[in-house]
């Protein structure tokens, strides 16, 4: 065996066995099929399969041998593959095609053939070789990724249609709102402005978008508080809400506006661009103060004659002649009640239709509470010398509230306190610090009330049993006197029974109300 | 007691009158004025000691004349009671510079009082 110790491989006559032998076994070791068919025979019959074809196909050599291998296709056989596998047959050309084959078993798997001619000397196609290959799991990998990229791009037309139908939606809220929106980019330059900015600041879209915000309409907003807000304020306090600016625009007037302004913090395209809301307040300020002038006006016109009327009595009063009847001496004490009572009357109109506009205005202020009360009840005292009022208890306090109206709503108690306990003439007032409060409690000796006139008692024109009008009222001094303690953030009650007579109590936050309004 | 000049500005008659005869009949001078834009020729004219002053007036304010009072150096130390018939009144006239608040309606008594511890 001389080839036995040469190294090339020769498939002549003359090679020799070993060599066809270790051919053989590295045909069957191989993982791809390997099919010969002889092309000189009709049909073109396979003569040779390797092991790795029968794993694949799962057919063993002696079912197939001398067959087409058209078999693998088993009923599968409209592929167009095979007019290409047809074609390079009859051309004597090699291929490479992707073909649905079946084991065996029916199982379908992917082929992928290489077939390629064997010519002899003469060039005349005598064999064809096929090199199989199971690719199914490749091929079903694509048709999953092909499925997933047709799913995907639904999802992104669908995203997108809904992306488009939230912008739309989101321009129409815009043009829609009440307020002038508009957008900067950081450098104050305009990007948008909705109809509503358009239209209360006369201009133009043209005039408007891609300007310089300080640059709009001849300078008009070129604002130095407007300034303030977008330089100094916004980069280090994010949003800003509520700031006021007031500017007399030339061709509208003058303005007084509510500015909200947020600059973009979350990240994106839309990062550091700057919004900015304006609502238009220049009407409704000057309401509010309209308002407020009506009251005030009201509260001076209907006091000043009866400041006169109160000096002149007070006048006759004193220039009364020594031997003046009784009947005189008495007749101006009323005048001088009736003057008072109308001058309370005047008061709590006031306070009623304050509390109602939601005008009421507490001047807070710090002030001895002990003192206040002896003062008040010293009053009540002087006024009525007819009951017996006696003060128990000190706070030691000082409190932050409106004196004043504290000091009415202490007045008013005891003279209800009075009213209804006409024969029995005792008033009892206590003070005490009850934790962060004052408590200030009245009772009286009298009629008491029921279940019913408790409940309503400080309701606006409520009017229990009604015995001397003595004192002014119209059934509205509780009701101011609850609303006055429910502004310091303090709670006014009674406790009552029938025939036994009413406590009227009232706690107060020392420290005064935590927050405004 | 000594006979001062008392000035009382007011836009309203009867208070003026009802003002003048009370001050009279203690014993004072009284002079008055019911328009504001006038009150501070009739001061530097007259040289009052204690003037009344109300806060509500058409045109120029009681709080107006107060403060360009006690910018005034001449009448800075003008002792001014200011009467009013607003709840806030008595914030603005301490505000303003006035010696003393009154709130309308007044007792005579009170004034009386007031303007006897102004004037001493």
């Amino acid at each position: 065996m001389d080839t036995a110790k040469n190294r090339d491989f020769d498939l002549s006559a003359n090679a020799g066995a070993s060599n066809i032998q270790l051919m053989t076994m590295a045909l069957d070791a191989s993982n791809s099929g390997v099919i010969i068919t002889d092309h000189t025979q009709p049909d073109n019959p396979i003569i040779y399969c390797n092991k790795a074809f029968e794993n694949i196909t799962g057919y063993s050599r002696k079912d197939i041998i001398g067959h087409n291998c058209r078999f693998l296709q088993a009923q599968d056989r409209n592929q167009k593959e095979r007019e290409i596998l047809a074609h390079c047959i009859a051309e004597g050309e090699e291929c490479r095609v992707e073909i649905r084959n079946y084991k065996k078993n029916g199982d379908l798997f992917w082929n992928e053939l290489y077939m390629a001619p064997v010519k002899n000397e003469a060039g005349e196609v005598t064999h064809f070789i096929g090199i199989q290959n199971d690719v199914t799991w490749r091929k079903n990998a694509e048709h999953d990724l092909r499925q997933q990229k047709t799913v995907m791009e639904k999802k992104i037309r669908e995203r997108t249609m809904a992306l488009k139908d939230s912008e739309a939606f989101l321009s129409s809220i815009i043009e829609t709102v009440r307020e002038g929106l508009l957008v900067l980019d950081p450098d104050f330059n305009v990007l948008s402005a909705n109809y509503h900015f358009l239209r209360t600041f006369k201009v133009s879209l043209e005039e408007t978008v891609g300007r310089q915000l300080y640059d709009l309409g001849n300078h008009q907003w070129d604002i130095p508080k407007l300034r303030d807000l977008l330089i100094k304020i916004l980069p280090t306090n994010n949003p800003v809400v509520d700031f006021e600016v007031e500017h007399d625009f030339p061709h509208i007037g003058r303005k007084l506006m509510l500015l909200n302004a947020y600059r973009v913090e979350f990240e994106g395209q839309f990062k550091d661009q700057i919004l900015l809301a304006i609502e238009d307040i220049t009407e409704r300020r000057e309401v509010e103060n309209r308002k407020d002038d009506f009251l005030s006006i009201a509260s001076h016109e209907l006091r000043t004659p009866l400041t006169t009327i109160k000096g002149y009595v007070q006048l006759l009063e004193r220039a009364m002649p020594e031997n003046a009847s009784q009947k005189f001496l008495s007749t101006f004490g009323k005048v001088s009640v009736y003057v008072e009572r109308l001058n309370a009357l005047i008061g709590e109109l006031l306070d009623v239709s304050r509390i109602q506009s939601g005008n009421m205005e507490l001047h807070m202020a710090r002030f001895d509470f002990d003192a206040m009360i002896a003062e008040a009840v010293d009053g009540m005292r002087a006024t009525v010398p007819t009951h017996n009022i006696l003060l128990k208890g000190q706070t030691g306090a000082s409190v932050v509230a409106d004196e004043s109206h504290i000091a009415q709503v202490v007045t008013n108690l005891l003279s209800n306190a009075i009213k209804y306990a006409p024969d029995s003439k005792q008033i009892e007032v206590n003070i005490a610090n009850v934790s962060e409060y004052v408590k200030v409690s009245v009772k009286d000796f009298g009629l008491g009330m029921s279940q019913e006139d408790r409940k309503k008692v400080f309701e606006r024109f409520y009017r229990g049993v009604e015995i001397q009008k003595k004192f002014p009222g119209m059934g509205i001094g509780l009701y101011i006197c609850d609303q006055i303690i429910k502004n310091h953030n303090g709670t006014l009650w009674v406790e009552s029974e029938i025939g036994k007579g009413s406590v009227f109590s009232f706690t107060l936050p020392k420290a005064g109300k935590e927050q405004h309004g | 007691m000594d006979k001062k000049k008392i000035l009382i500005c007011d836009d309203d008659e009867g208070i003026i009158d009802v003002l003048e005869m009370i001050m009279e009949e203690v014993g004072h001078e009284v002079m008055s004025v019911n328009d504001s834009l006038k009150v501070q020729e009739v001061i530097d004219k007259v040289q009052p000691d204690l003037l009344i002053l109300d806060l509500w007036m058409p045109r120029l304010s009681g709080q107006d004349v107060l403060r360009q009072l006690r910018s005034h150096p001449q009448h800075d130390k003008l002792p001014v009671i200011v009467i009013s018939a607003s709840r806030d009144g008595e914030q603005i006239a301490t505000a303003a510079g006035a010696d003393q608040f009154i709130a309308k309606p007044f007792d005579l008594g009170n004034i009386v009082e007031s303007v006897d511890a102004l004037l001493n």
